[in-house]
């Protein structure tokens, strides 16, 4: 053992912060004004998107407003059906769908909502700023455009039984969260155009929604393995196992409908459903395909483990298309907005 | 006894291993640590310690390679982001390894265990898949550069076990969320997300299982802390992922070069970004 060796070599914490900051601040100088800079270090969306305007030195590829308009329509959703579920939208028919279950929220879960609904009115807002400084139209979407039974409308939908039964509730909660999260990821790769600054901001922070998401979904599936612990298709580690409708976790919910059970097909399936483990790497010069599932050098994984394990260590993508398959149902269609 | 005084940001000191055995000590040990903080540890520490490392390595079993030293990255290449994003996964994987096998394991929970050996699972797998994917260009094996006296200290708790994790965690989706506008191939780039949504799926369960302090327990898997007014996750350059590292004293001094980043992203693959990052994740 060497017994000269300092554990932490003596850095002070502060000097670092300070070191890395100062270097921070120098970096951003050669690509970025000082005002889009001080906006973004204090998080304000105002002051941060302004000075966008005058750093904008590159076209916004069609690309890019195309996934930020898909994505404010699905920030959209996300937030008006937490507003009903928590009886704060702005239409009182939604706010009393939500009334039977609302009263069965406990209090803990009441501000795991809140804090969500928090986000996802962040991310409208975030939206809604960036969409114009990068050319775009922002589009008016209100609450009167959702119906969150997913009967396109008609507020009968398979998904009614989540006005009313907790479980049922949750369940839908998890099913946006997961397909929120594997929209952003499908949507990521549009976003990589090297050398564009806005490209470079969209994709950030999209990423940077897109762990948010994440977070979401993976409190959401703790909070139904507590109240249904022996579904251990449902993780502590908020992992999504597998896939297909058996990755919902769907077994704390009686009887789900044949639709239900369709959906969650979907939202858990796709062309690179959850249950993948083939992932595609290029080092440079060659592309190749990696499936976790027979890799060497996972011997302190128990046997029977392992084909979950490779499932649970890799979220995947759905395409736009499917995406819109998947939320059609809940959102009223309205072609001329752009409202699938 | 240890001496501090935190009103002057004076390191701690540490005179001897029987100190750490007071909780006071210990736990002022841990809250610099986890800090960043800085913690001498004097000569006679180790000398009233018995050399029982080979016998108890919590890396093992098996052979611990010797210690790397003078790890570079050029961050020019998708290659040499994979091989920050390797550093990572090792150590990751090695520590849940270790959790999993120490004492303070058996203590846990049953929820407990079942999230750690998720995570371990993870890890490994990550480790592994990004080893494989880099081939000749993957970062030796770096277990040897693992320091010992701040994973044995770390796992002598599970509080400090989880607020290890979750530090872990959170830095990496910070790191994921950081480096994602400077790769060049989108198919990396959607492995890369792959990656870090499971890393936050992770950093959420450990902040619901013990919050930072001052966290309110059901909002920790978001909180305030770690998502900004706009509703954006953390987010790190590799500079400062790399600095914080090494501020946590789980690698040995030497095991990174100086300056570790060999050669930053071009502009042409993108400009950096303000960090958002919590002092205590």
């Amino acid at each position: 053992m060497d017994n000269q060796q300092p554990i932490l070599d003596g850095i002070d914490p502060e000097i670092t912060e300070r070191l890395v900051s100062r270097r921070e601040a120098i970096r951003q100088g050669a690509g970025m004004s000082s005002r889009l800079a001080a906006g973004l270090a204090m998080a304000s969306v105002p002051v941060a998107i302004a000075a966008l305007a005058k750093d904008t030195f590159a076209q916004t590829p069609a690309d890019i407003l195309d996934v930020l308009k898909f994505a404010f329509i699905l920030e959209n959703l996300e937030n008006e059906f937490y507003r009903a579920v928590l009886g704060t939208s702005a239409l009182a028919a939604q706010n009393n769908a939500f009334a039977p279950v609302r009263a069965l929220i406990p209090d803990a879960a009441k501000q795991t909502f809140q804090q969500i609904q928090k986000h996802e009115q962040q991310h409208v807002d975030f939206l809604k700023a960036v969409i114009p400084q990068f050319g775009g139209t922002v589009v008016s979407i209100t609450a009167a455009d959702f119906d969150f039974t997913g009967g396109n409308g008609s507020g009968t939908g398979p998904f009614a039984r989540a006005t009313t039964e907790l479980d049922f509730l949750l369940l839908a909660t998890q099913a946006f969260e997961d397909t929120g999260v594997r929209a952003y990821k499908g949507q990521a790769g549009r976003l990589l155009i090297n050398g564009n600054n806005n490209a470079d901001i969209a994709l950030e922070s999209a990423l940077r929604i897109h762990s948010v998401e994440a977070r979401h979904a993976a409190k959401i599936r703790r909070i139904r393995r507590q109240r249904n612990p022996g579904d251990t298709s449902l993780r502590f580690s908020g992992y999504v196992r597998g896939g297909g409708p058996a990755a919902a976790g769907a077994g704390n919910v009686a009887n789900p409908p044949a639709e239900v059970v369709a959906a969650l097909t979907l939202i858990y399936g796709g062309s690179t459903a959850e249950s993948n483990t083939q992932h595609v790497v290029f080092n440079g010069t060659a592309a190749a395909t990696i499936d976790a599932a027979t890799l060497t050098g996972l011997d302190v994984i128990d046997a029977s483990e392992r084909a979950f394990a490779a499932t649970q260590a890799f979220d995947e993508p759905l395409t736009k298309d499917e995406v819109i398959n998947i939320v059609k149902n809940f959102i009223k269609d309205d072609a001329a907005r752009g409202l699938p | 006894m240890s001496k501090r005084d935190p009103d002057r940001g004076e390191p701690m000191v540490v005179a001897s291993a029987g100190e750490l055995m007071f909780p006071a000590t210990r736990r002022g040990f841990l809250r610099t640590l986890m800090a960043g903080g800085s913690v001498m540890l004097l000569p006679s520490v180790f000398t009233a310690c018995t050399d029982d490392d080979d016998d108890n390595n919590p890396l093992g079993p098996g052979n611990i390679p010797a210690p790397v030293t003078g790890v570079s990255f050029d961050l020019r290449s998708d290659v040499g982001i994979f091989r920050l994003l390797h550093l990572n996964e090792q150590l990751e994987a090695a520590f849940y390894t270790a959790v999993v096998s120490s004492g303070t394991f058996s203590s846990f929970s049953a929820d407990e265990r079942e999230l750690f050996i998720d995570l371990r699972n993870t890890e490994v797998i990550h480790r592994e898949f990004v080893r494989t994917a880099l081939g000749s260009q993957a970062l030796p094996d770096v277990r040897g550069s693992i320091n010992l006296n701040t994973l044995n200290n770390i796992l002598s708790s599970r509080t400090n076990i989880i607020a290890a994790s979750r530090r872990f965690e959170d830095m990496g989706v910070a790191a994921l969320n950081g480096a994602g506008k400077y790769l060049q191939d989108v198919r990396n780039l959607l492995v890369a997300g792959k990656f870090a949504s499971v890393e936050a799926r992770h950093a959420a369960a450990l902040r619901d299982v013990l919050p930072p302090a001052g966290v309110n327990a059901n909002t920790a898997f978001a909180g305030d802390d770690i998502i900004d007014a706009t509703g954006r996750d953390v987010k790190l350059e590799a500079g400062a992922v790399l600095d914080r590292l090494a501020a946590t004293g789980i690698v040995v001094a030497g095991t990174l070069a100086s300056p570790a980043i060999a050669a930053a992203p071009t502009a042409t693959q993108g400009v950096a970004t303000a960090d958002f990052f919590p002092a205590n994740p």
